[in-house]
């Protein structure tokens, strides 16, 4: 019981420090736009092979045709749900080399799908209104979450595997 | 007891039912928080909030200020009352994802464990809610809310707000969920992974 508790110390001040320093002034303008316009950027690039009516501006993903743009903003850019993954990495025993292979790759997963997040957002929006809006506020928050807990599970089953004893008995 | 890659599946299933069920009584799961929170309101701050109350699902508050000529003058000056809207929905989906996670654990008592935490996500609920007003409150009213006594700094209302808003209603159901895995294989199995420190 006692371990779980320092656990969970660990994996709450790291949150709340991470989530902290991401909302600071500095951090936003220099590290989380810039990150979040090579989102938009990224996403359409992506889609620009079925779809050749979408530009990118800025956090902006645009339909040239219909007009109707989505505006990427905190918390629609999986940085909090990166925040949360690293956080339990690094409240988690294991070596160092261990936990940043987990946080590079958990990284890359949690980003991968939320560019399928915002591509989905981005056509959902023009066909449906109140989906887009539900399915933004409500549904795409909690997948992207349990992508984080599926990525958390790897890694503990990884670790098992690299070291087989720790998690059979 | 099941595996954690069953479970997740077994959540995946459950969701699209708890959902719908939070749907069906989105207003009245979001009650009891809505109540706290204006309970909490209008004890503490009596003289910012005139009034709060939940209809359906949008919590209502209603300020001791007014605008007149986009200057903010207090209500009594203004003739009326600036009203807030909060979409509770905001914060009331963390119900049916805690309750998703839960139901598919296959846990002792589950009514039991769903009720306690249900409790937990209404207290923090209402933290929400309160945080969300104080935003608006600051964007809207501006110096003369921050001047107001007992009112936060900005910036920990800020913070407060984010945490409120983008982690709390997907984190929260998974630590309580988490903490309520106790006794559980998986949990048998976390704790010896954790007493067994590589690092150390």
């Amino acid at each position: 019981m006692l371990v779980m508790t320092k656990f969970l110390i660990i994996f709450l001040a790291t949150l709340l420090t991470l989530f902290s320093v991401e909302m600071l002034t500095p951090v936003q303008h220099g590290v989380i736009q810039p990150f979040t316009t090579s989102l938009a950027t990224l996403s359409s690039l992506l889609i620009l092979p079925f779809d050749d009516g979408v530009i990118s501006q800025g956090r902006i993903l645009r339909d040239v045709a219909t007009g109707f743009a989505v505006s990427i903003e905190s918390g629609c850019n999986g940085v909090e749900a990166a925040i949360v993954l690293i956080a339990g990495v690094l409240a988690f025993p294991a070596r160092w080399q261990q936990k940043l292979i987990a946080i590079a790759l958990g990284f890359i997963a949690i980003q991968a799908l939320n560019i399928l997040r915002i591509v989905s957002l981005f056509y959902l929006g023009q066909w449906n209104y109140t989906v887009f809006e539900w399915t933004h506020l409500y549904f795409w928050p909690v997948l992207i979450m349990i992508d984080v807990l599926v990525v958390f599970a790897i890694y503990l089953k990884w670790l098992a595997s690299v070291e087989p004893k720790a998690l059979t008995s | 007891m099941i595996g954690l890659r069953q479970q997740l599946v077994m959540t995946l299933i459950l969701m699209p039912i708890t959902f719908a069920l939070w749907i069906a009584a989105a207003g009245l799961l979001a009650g009891p928080a809505a109540w706290l929170a204006g309970f909490i309101l209008e004890q503490m701050y009596a003289g910012i909030v005139a009034s709060a109350a939940l209809n359906d699902t949008l919590f209502i508050v209603s300020v001791e200020f007014g605008n007149v000529n986009g200057k903010i003058v207090t209500a009594t000056e203004a003739g009326h009352e600036l009203v807030f809207e909060v979409n509770t929905q905001l914060l009331s989906y963390s119900i049916p994802f805690y309750a998703a996670l839960l139901w598919s654990s296959k846990l002792q008592n589950p009514a039991n464990r769903f009720a306690l935490g249900l409790f937990a996500l209404w207290f923090t609920m209402a933290l929400g809610l309160i945080a969300i007003v104080m935003k608006d409150l600051m964007l809207v009213v501006g110096a003369p809310f921050l001047a107001a006594p007992g009112i936060p700094p900005g910036a920990a209302i800020a913070l407060l707000y984010q945490f409120s808003v983008l982690l709390a209603p997907t984190l929260l159901p998974v630590l309580l969920w988490l903490t309520q895995l106790q006794g559980t294989p998986l949990w048998t199995a976390l704790q010896q992974r954790l007493i067994r420190d590589p690092a150390a």
